[in-house]
């Protein structure tokens, strides 16, 4: 039989959309200590129902003393992440210095604001230690509203992982003791073991979730590694030990 | 062919046979006739002090402009061709307002010294078939006096483009008198007050007329109020008790 | 705009040793617009079945009374009170009689059931508005913070919990998730079943 071409698609005005984005699950999550944080993010990437790989990392070390978290779209995110790093070497040879966290901070603004319309499509959250050694976590629109805070959690379980947040990290719903009051930054055992009660409930129940997790811990400078020795896994990136320190733990999802 | 020295002169970014830019060296003799310029660094801030000539009785004092502020952490004294820092102090304000939008902090005294420095060499750079931005090289020399991270920093440029911290230093047409006066005079401990004394004394030592408050003008930046031009009653004071 | 957000509003179940808890959140809206505060999703079936229901407000009215009938009717003609296990049947049959123009509402069934032995057996059931059941160990959600319950709960729930242990560990999910939610809050109503009594509590937290 002979192909005879479909006359209504020669007559009708057909439209075709290019669609730029994608979103490719997982979950990213910082809270910050007295003097650490602790920035992490589960490893699934996604798309749609299919998994595309278990290990894609969201965490990125900038420095010794900054961490940065992307999650949203994966393409988008590398390539921010990328553009900071260039932005940070850059700074590095004009000023003679590693930029401050707040510095980042604010740098990370401009960049994702000068993509007002065609913006990055990802959620940030920068962690590490500020000049005067307390742990900071900033957290990012994809324009690059932002605002320091004590803990934050974003992407696919967001929405799972924050109330919970709210509830263990600023006691939010519970009345402190007679005539005490909450702590304002927990010890780092705390924290840690919050962090994987946290993604491994938010496995439990999101299928974007799980395959690994990737816990950065920034100890400021002159700070013992308390609590860090009751956790396998621990691998050091930190070039020098006199100054901040930086630490990697890696764990095991569920894979279902 | 016989090349005569004239001939390397017309061309702003042509070497001579010697090695040497003809323009930037006349503009750096061009400061040479600027009115005087000095600058002390002290661990509590930096005086910046120049002497200002006023040649005529009708002229109003306060109208010359020899110390400008560049940021609340930045001051900048000038000798030379005074119209050609104007350019210069934009630039220098730009960058560190620009720096503080996209860093949320102060830029360093060398940095925004070093950004000046990359526009004063800029005068040898035009696009092919397209107008020159810059004809020639600036006849101004600069004192940066700022404070940052590192403390208290004074800060010198020149039309080459070549910018050199110090201690203390004196630009102008008094510059030799005053560079040896200040080198004996400096220390290491100077309190601000002896700074601004020691400026004025410096001042005094090369200018023809008789100082006092109408004629020098004296600023500083310290850590608690930055950047600031002393005041008529200030100066009076100093005057007196120099 | 989806129906199921109309009103807003979040209930949920949990299970402990020997007891049961369920608890709704308080507040009644049109969207954003909040027009009562006081407006309980759970209600009493039985000394020891209580049903909590999310969704669309005027469900929630009409379907408490149909579920009144029906028990009234069922306890008349059994001649005894209807169990757990039975109720979750009746609340799933008369959901799917609605199959294709469903009531718009999330049940949730918590209860004691009697054993052969006379002892209690605690029983949590949920379902979707066309009455598929699901039979959790540990809790069920429903409602506009359903997502964020659940990630609270998986946080904080543990087998075993004792009355009093039960009653915290279900207001504090309930509260901090309602505290994220825009729909839900102004309060929240927790009813903790036990063998001998049912304990009720009211609770004040953040009111907006």
């Amino acid at each position: 039989m002979v192909a005879v071409p479909d006359m209504d698609s020669l007559v009708n005005p057909q439209q075709r959309q290019f669609n730029p984005y994608t979103e490719n699950g997982g979950t990213i999550l910082a809270i910050a200590g007295a003097d650490f944080t602790v920035i992490a993010g589960d490893t699934r990437q996604s798309e749609g129902y299919s998994i595309q790989t278990r290990y894609a990392p969201k965490v990125f070390r900038l420095t010794d003393k900054a961490v940065l978290a992307v999650n949203g779209f994966a393409a988008d995110g590398n390539m921010f992440v990328k553009k900071v790093k260039q932005r940070l070497e850059w700074y590095r040879h004009a000023h003679a210095k590693d930029m401050p966290l707040r510095a980042i901070a604010r740098l990370i603004q401009t960049m994702l604001y000068a993509r007002r319309f065609f913006p990055f499509y990802v959620y940030n959250i920068l962690g590490g230690i500020e000049d005067d050694g307390t742990g900071a976590v900033y957290s990012f629109d994809p324009v690059g509203s932002y605002e320091r805070e004590t803990c934050r959690a974003a992407g696919a379980a967001q929405s799972l992982v924050q109330p919970f947040l709210d509830n263990q990290i600023y006691f939010k719903n519970q009345l402190a003791a007679p005539g005490m009051s909450h702590p304002t930054h927990l010890p780092l055992p705390d924290v840690l073991s919050i962090v994987i009660d946290s993604f491994t409930s938010a496995t439990e129940r999101h299928i974007e979730v799980g395959d690994g997790l990737e816990m950065y811990v920034v100890l400021a400078k002159g700070r013992g590694l308390g609590g860090m020795e009751a956790i396998g896994g621990v691998q050091e990136l930190s070039e020098r030990t006199e100054g901040e320190r930086l630490f990697v733990v890696r764990r095991e999802l569920k894979k279902d | 062919m016989f090349l005569t020295r004239s001939e390397y002169d017309r061309g702003v970014n042509t070497f001579s046979p010697e090695g040497r830019l003809f323009q930037v060296e006349y503009a750096i003799e061009a400061i040479k006739l600027g009115s005087t310029t000095v600058g002390i660094r002290t661990p509590e801030g930096i005086v910046l002090a120049v002497e200002k000539r006023v040649q005529s009785p009708l002229l109003e004092s306060s109208s010359i402009e020899k110390i400008m502020e560049i940021d609340r952490h930045l001051g900048c004294a000038m000798s030379g061709l005074t119209a050609d820092a104007r350019t210069m102090i934009d630039h220098a304000r730009v960058t560190s307002q620009n720096h503080a939008f996209t860093y949320d902090e102060k830029i360093k005294v060398e940095s925004v010294t070093q950004a000046v420095c990359d526009l004063a060499l800029r005068f040898g750079e035009s696009v092919h078939e397209e107008e020159a931005m810059m004809s020639r090289p600036f006849g101004v020399a600069l004192l940066i006096a700022g404070i940052d991270e590192n403390g208290p920093q004074l800060f010198h440029t020149d039309p080459s483009g070549t910018f050199t911290r110090y201690d203390a230093k004196a630009i102008g047409s008094g510059s030799e008198a005053a560079q040896s006066e200040l080198q004996d005079k400096w220390h290491k401990q100077m309190s601000l007050r002896e700074a601004q004394i020691l400026t004025l004394r410096v001042l005094k030592q090369v200018m023809e007329e008789k100082l006092d408050h109408h004629n020098v003008q004296l600023a500083q930046v310290t850590p608690t109020k930055g950047f600031e031009i002393l005041d008529d009653t200030q100066l009076k004071e100093l005057v007196e008790a120099m | 705009m989806s129906i199921m957000e109309y009103n807003g509003g979040s209930v949920i179940a949990m299970v402990g040793k020997n007891c049961v808890a369920v608890a709704s959140d308080l507040r009644l809206g049109n969207q954003a617009l909040t027009v009562a505060t006081n407006f309980e999703k759970v209600f009493p079936i039985t000394d020891r079945i209580y049903l909590g229901m999310s969704g669309l407000a005027t469900d929630v009215t009409t379907l408490r009374e149909t579920f009144r009938y029906r028990v009234n009717m069922y306890t008349i003609k059994e001649e005894r009170d209807i169990e757990p296990e039975a109720f979750a049947h009746l609340v799933s049959s008369t959901l799917y009689e609605r199959r294709f123009g469903p009531f718009f509402i999330e049940p949730v069934i918590a209860g004691l059931s009697k054993t052969s032995s006379g002892a209690f057996r605690p029983y949590i059931a949920g379902a979707d508005l066309i009455g598929c059941l699901n039979f959790a160990k540990d809790f069920v959600v429903a409602g506009t913070a359903s997502e964020k319950m659940f990630g609270v709960a998986e946080g904080l729930w543990e087998p075993d919990l004792e009355p009093e242990d039960l009653f915290e560990t279900i207001s504090q999910t309930l509260l901090n998730s309602v505290d994220r939610d825009a729909y839900s809050g102004w309060g929240a109503i927790v009813h903790v079943i036990t063998p001998e009594q049912v304990i009720t509590r009211t609770l004040k937290a953040r009111m907006d």
